[in-house]
């Protein structure tokens, strides 16, 4: 009988998440069993007590040892924390530049690869901050656009892509290198000219427009994440004021196709099969599921709550799981998506304006129980 | 300069498996789970190992010079094989290196690593699925700037004379071949006669006896000496003179020495040296009694403070001359206490700062923000501080309204913005002409983006903290289209603010580790305005911590700014148990604006500031967990003035309903109209009236 359980235990899917609640500078640590989210672990984070640091984007170490989290307000420049996985303690830090917000470890150089998003209104360009995570060193920072958002690498971790939200431009860097070696201009398809046009606010609907557009600017796509195919030579690029996602060919480096979307596209993720995207729609409260063979929406899924903002996918496809903001003393959420039946099969309330995510590698599985 | 060694770094493969990978190969053998879960490396057993060797594995070089560095990956055989590996440079503004060819380049002196790197190259899902971490070759050069060769050693001697049974204090100067200060010098002092003139421990010049020395100074390779010609030490009386004959303790007693020859003639030139000795009051014995210390700037000025009742005694000193004298200082007597009046509780978040003001209507009113919530501003009708009574809340997009401002006029609110649903955050401008209904008129973000923490309005402009590295001046006159007509920003490689407060044209604001900047907005002493900020004085202090500034001018002409920190080294605890923060206020003396110093602290043990208010004589701190506290700053400052007795009161704000319970966490004070109204963190508005 003990058997028939610990093989009936051993056979649900055991998900390990982290989460980061921005406005209570909190990350959660949710554990998800096939069924139902739960709230295993509530890491406070920050430096200030009585400020709000805002702790933004989240990543886990390829070997799941150790998960880092960008704190995006500094003095003024934002951290990067090192957090040991299982005991969650505090193991190392440094300084970034201003708002560090996404990313991502390159299997490649080991490097950490963080945009640092400084959203304060000024429109210079920024930065992605590369940091040897072994001793917590920042290495280097990338001149690249204006708000750069989306930290992504290749699947081979060679190539580094973000977004310059405020520049409409997609950027490609060399991971070792650490150059920039390509840009394309992203265009919303209707030939109003990149970057230049008026934004006019047509976009902005209540509680969607992209993170801190400022009230002039000339963005009009404001591309907020790119995702590289795991394993064709493509990316997908959410263009959050022009509510679609572009594939961008990168061989070519020409935008391929273009997929509408609900409003205000924001972040997205495609499976490890290959075969689907799941964005957020930041301002339709609700999550896309993209056929990418066909192009098609094959379903559109309400959120648990307002502002949908990051998703992270199971490895075996399965499961979505997407963290919503919602507003003012709301708390945000976490809510599991099964990408087989596309409905919403659990959800649970963390800390305030809900934003970062990431997935423990199984490899860290053994640190569930302690 | 190079040391060329190969090192061998060993790298293990993780081989063994857990007991729970045991049962998932059992489970895969009849077929149930996906391959990646068979096997979870976890145990690391001894295996052989590729590795890398790199040439050098330690390098010493000067400034400017450059080096090849080598590194070969080592096989499993111990044969060299191909690894596409790469140098990375941990202090890329120290020293320099060729990602790919591994050419180093000095540019600072200092002890640094170069890191090497393998390049892996196989391809997975994503990271996320990734299960079999691979083994990456990696190893650290660890690289030995020395610094440019001593060009130039200057010695500084003393001004004054040299004269047996006084000290001289000598000093020297290495720069470089660049003209660059060598602060990373070591010194050697040597004398030629010990019996004249000896180093001490402290690298002082002691001098014995009349005679003839040269001191000599020595580094790197390089000597510099003086001859000196010490004499008879012509002191035969000294007096000794102080300015108050019945101190309490926290007065500042000056004392003045005037130095005279047997035939009676003043000399200037003698080194005198004063100190003291105290017999307190204090049975139990106490651990600090007073501090003495020279008045900079001043021949033979010293001035001393008492923080205990006690009996007093002075000794100046030259030779073998003495004078002698006491004091016996009284007990500064200024304890009085805080009444409680009123308290109007917000119990269900933390609340931040308060404004108090007298509205249009004469009947007086107080603004309250909160934080980490839902974004409201609480407006009270203070009039009766006995019986505060919420009278409207306004909520805006924002998770804190960390600060709260009412213009002079009593007609306009700004409330600061933070935690945005879309970010943008920024400043709300209220109309509190009738603060029972009051009206947003409107918004600015405009590069006010990352959060506004403080605000403070000066007519009808408005400072507000932008990015957390400055403050922008935004015009106010339209309430309805507020525009940034300047902005003011510390000339610093990363500039940090926290607040601003603007006070007869002066903006003063706290800067984190830049300290407090002093800078004309409209004073007109350096021709600045709001659309042209020009600063006039700065301070910083070594914490880092300046949080928040209040200046006041005392009857003397003394112009000081009290300068507090902030500080939570113990960490956060924002439900469920108190907070311990750490720091105290600052006394900066900026009457001589070109040249500010810190010459007092008010130091409560074991907690931390926030913000203050000073009202003639008295400063009211917020000093969180130490509650509320009054303390007397009248006269001249020096020293703790919490071990001067100089604390008139205290007043701990328990809650035992309050949001974390019998938490006190005092944020903000202000007085009005006789009572003190200040806003608890935990606990929302209070209301006490000082008793002395």
């Amino acid at each position: 009988m003990l058997t028939v359980l610990a093989l009936a235990a051993a056979l649900l899917p055991q998900e390990r998440l982290l989460v980061a609640a921005e406005s209570a500078d909190q990350v959660y640590e949710l554990s998800f069993d096939g069924k139902a989210l739960a709230i295993e672990n509530v890491i406070e984070v920050g430096y200030q007590a009585t400020e709000i640091e805002g702790p933004h984007g989240l990543t886990v170490a390829p070997d799941g040892r150790h998960w880092y989290v960008s704190i995006a307000h500094g003095k003024p420049n934002g951290l990067l924390y090192k957090y040991a996985t299982g005991t969650n303690r505090l193991v190392g830090e440094t300084e970034l530049g201003l708002f560090p917000a996404t990313m991502q470890i390159s299997k490649d150089t080991g490097f950490l690869y963080c945009v640092n998003f400084d959203l304060h209104g000024d429109m210079t360009p920024s930065t992605v901050s590369v940091v040897d995570v072994d001793g917590m060193f920042e290495l280097e920072q990338i001149v690249t656009g204006s708000m750069p958002h989306g930290s992504r690498l290749s699947a081979d971790g060679a190539r580094h892509f973000s977004c310059a939200m405020m520049s409409d431009e997609l950027i490609e860097v060399d991971a070792v290198s650490m150059e920039v070696v390509r840009r394309l201009a992203l265009t919303d398809g209707t030939g109003r000219p990149t970057g230049g046009g008026d934004h006019g606010g047509a976009e902005e609907a209540e509680a969607t427009e992209e993170d801190a557009a400022p009230a002039v600017h000339n963005a009009i796509c404001k591309p907020t994440w790119v995702q590289p195919h795991p394993t064709l030579p493509v990316a997908f690029v959410a263009l959050n004021g022009a509510h679609q996602v572009v594939e961008v060919d990168l061989n070519s480096w020409e935008i391929k196709r273009r997929f509408p979307t609900g409003r205000a596209p924001y972040n997205l993720d495609v499976t490890p099969d290959g075969k689907r995207l799941v964005i957020t729609y930041k301002g339709a409260q609700s999550v896309g599921v993209i056929d990418i063979a066909t192009g098609e929406e094959v379903a559109r899924i309400p959120t648990s709550r307002r502002i949908p903002h990051g998703v992270v996918l199971t490895p075996d496809s399965r499961f979505a799981f997407i963290t919503c903001e919602d507003k003012g003393a709301t708390p945000g959420s976490v809510d599991a998506i099964d990408l087989a039946s596309l409905k919403q099969v659990s959800t649970v309330d963390v800390g305030l304006q809900a934003g970062g995510i990431a997935l423990f590698p199984s490899s860290a599985k053994p640190y569930l129980n302690r | 300069m190079t040391k060329p060694l190969f090192l061998t770094l060993t790298l293990r493969l993780s081989m063994g498996l857990l007991a729970s990978g045991l049962l998932s190969i059992g489970l895969l053998s009849i077929g149930l789970l996906p391959a990646t879960a068979t096997a979870i490396p976890q145990v690391a057993d001894e295996a052989p190992a590729r590795t890398l060797r790199l040439d050098p594995v330690e390098i010493t070089l000067g400034v400017g010079e450059s080096v090849q560095l080598t590194a070969q990956a080592i096989g499993l055989d111990g044969e060299p094989e191909e690894a596409e590996l790469g140098f990375f440079s941990r202090s890329r503004k120290s020293v320099s290196v060729g990602r790919t060819d591994g050419l180093l380049t000095a540019m600072k002196p200092g002890s640094f690593e170069v890191i090497v790197r393998e390049r892996l190259k196989e391809s997975a899902a994503t990271q996320e699925g990734e299960t079999e971490p691979k083994v990456r070759l990696s190893g650290v050069i660890k690289v030995t700037v020395l610094a440019r060769p001593l060009e130039k050693l200057e010695l500084v001697a003393p001004s004054h004379g040299f004269y047996a049974g006084t000290v001289a204090a000598f000093s020297a100067t290495g720069t470089d071949i660049s003209g660059a200060v060598r602060d990373d010098l070591k010194l050697e002092w040597t004398s030629s006669d010990p019996s004249v003139a000896s180093i001490d421990a402290f690298g002082e010049l002691v001098l014995h006896r009349a005679g003839a020395a040269s001191v000599t100074v020595a580094a790197e390779e390089m000597t510099q000496s003086m001859e000196l010609s010490v004499v008879e030490n012509p002191v035969a009386r000294l007096e000794l003179a102080g300015d108050l004959d019945a101190p309490r303790t926290g007065d500042v007693i000056h004392w003045e020495v005037a130095a005279f020859d047997a035939g009676g003639a003043a000399l200037d030139d003698v080194p005198v040296e004063v100190t003291f000795m105290a017999r307190t009051e204090d049975t139990l014995g106490a651990a600090s009694s007073g501090q003495i210390e020279r008045i900079p700037g001043a021949n033979r000025g010293w001035r001393f403070v008492a923080d205990q009742p006690g009996r007093y005694t002075f000794y100046a000193t030259s030779g073998n001359a003495v004078a002698r004298s006491q004091i016996t200082v009284e007990a500064r007597n200024v304890t009085g206490s805080f009444k409680m009046v009123g308290h109007a509780p917000v119990r269900d978040t933390h609340t931040s700062d308060l404004w108090v003001w007298e509205g249009v209507d004469g009947r007086d009113y107080a603004v309250t923000g909160t934080w980490g919530a839902n974004g409201d501003a609480h407006f009270w009708d203070v009039t009766d501080p006995a019986s505060m009574e919420r009278i409207a809340t306004v909520n805006i997009d924002a998770r804190t309204v960390n600060d709260v401002k009412v213009s002079a006029d009593g007609r306009t609110c700004i409330l600061s913005r933070e935690g945005a649903s879309n970010r943008k955050n920024g400043i709300v401008v209220v109309d509190v002409t009738d603060p029972r209904n009051p009206e947003i008129k409107s918004g600015f973000d405009d590069e006010l983006t990352g959060g506004v923490h403080n605000v403070f309005i000066d007519g009808n402009k408005v400072y507000a903290l932008s990015a957390g590295a400055r403050y922008d001046a935004i015009d106010i006159a339209d309430r309805g289209a507020p525009k940034r007509v300047g902005s003011y920003k510390v000339n610093a490689p990363s500039p940090s603010i926290h607040d601003v407060w603007v006070e007869d044209g002066l903006a003063y604001s706290s800067n984190w580790s830049d300290g407090v900047h002093i800078v004309d907005v409209g004073n007109g002493m350096a021709g600045g305005s709001p659309s042209n900020p020009v600063k006039v004085a700065d301070y910083a202090y070594p914490s880092g911590w300046n949080h928040a500034a209040f200046p006041f001018r005392q009857p003397s002409g003394r112009f000081y700014v009290a300068a507090g920190d902030e500080a939570f080294p113990l960490g956060l605890n924002l439900t469920g148990k108190p907070t311990y923060p750490r720091g105290w206020i600052h006394f900066i003396d900026f009457t001589d604006l070109d040249n500010p110093s810190e010459t007092a602290r008010y130091q409560v043990p074991e907690a931390g500031t926030h913000n203050m208010w000073i009202d003639g004589d008295v400063m009211y701190v917020a000093y969180y967990n130490a509650g509320l506290r009054a303390v007397d700053v009248s006269g001249e400052l020096m020293g703790n003035l919490y071990d001067q007795g100089r604390e008139i009161a205290w007043f701990l704000t328990d809650d035992p309903e309050g949001y974390v319970k019998n938490a006190p966490m005092v944020w903000g004070p202000q007085p009005h109209k006789g009572h003190l109204f200040f806003s608890d963190w935990n606990s929302g508005l209070w209301a006490v009236k000082l008793e002395r």
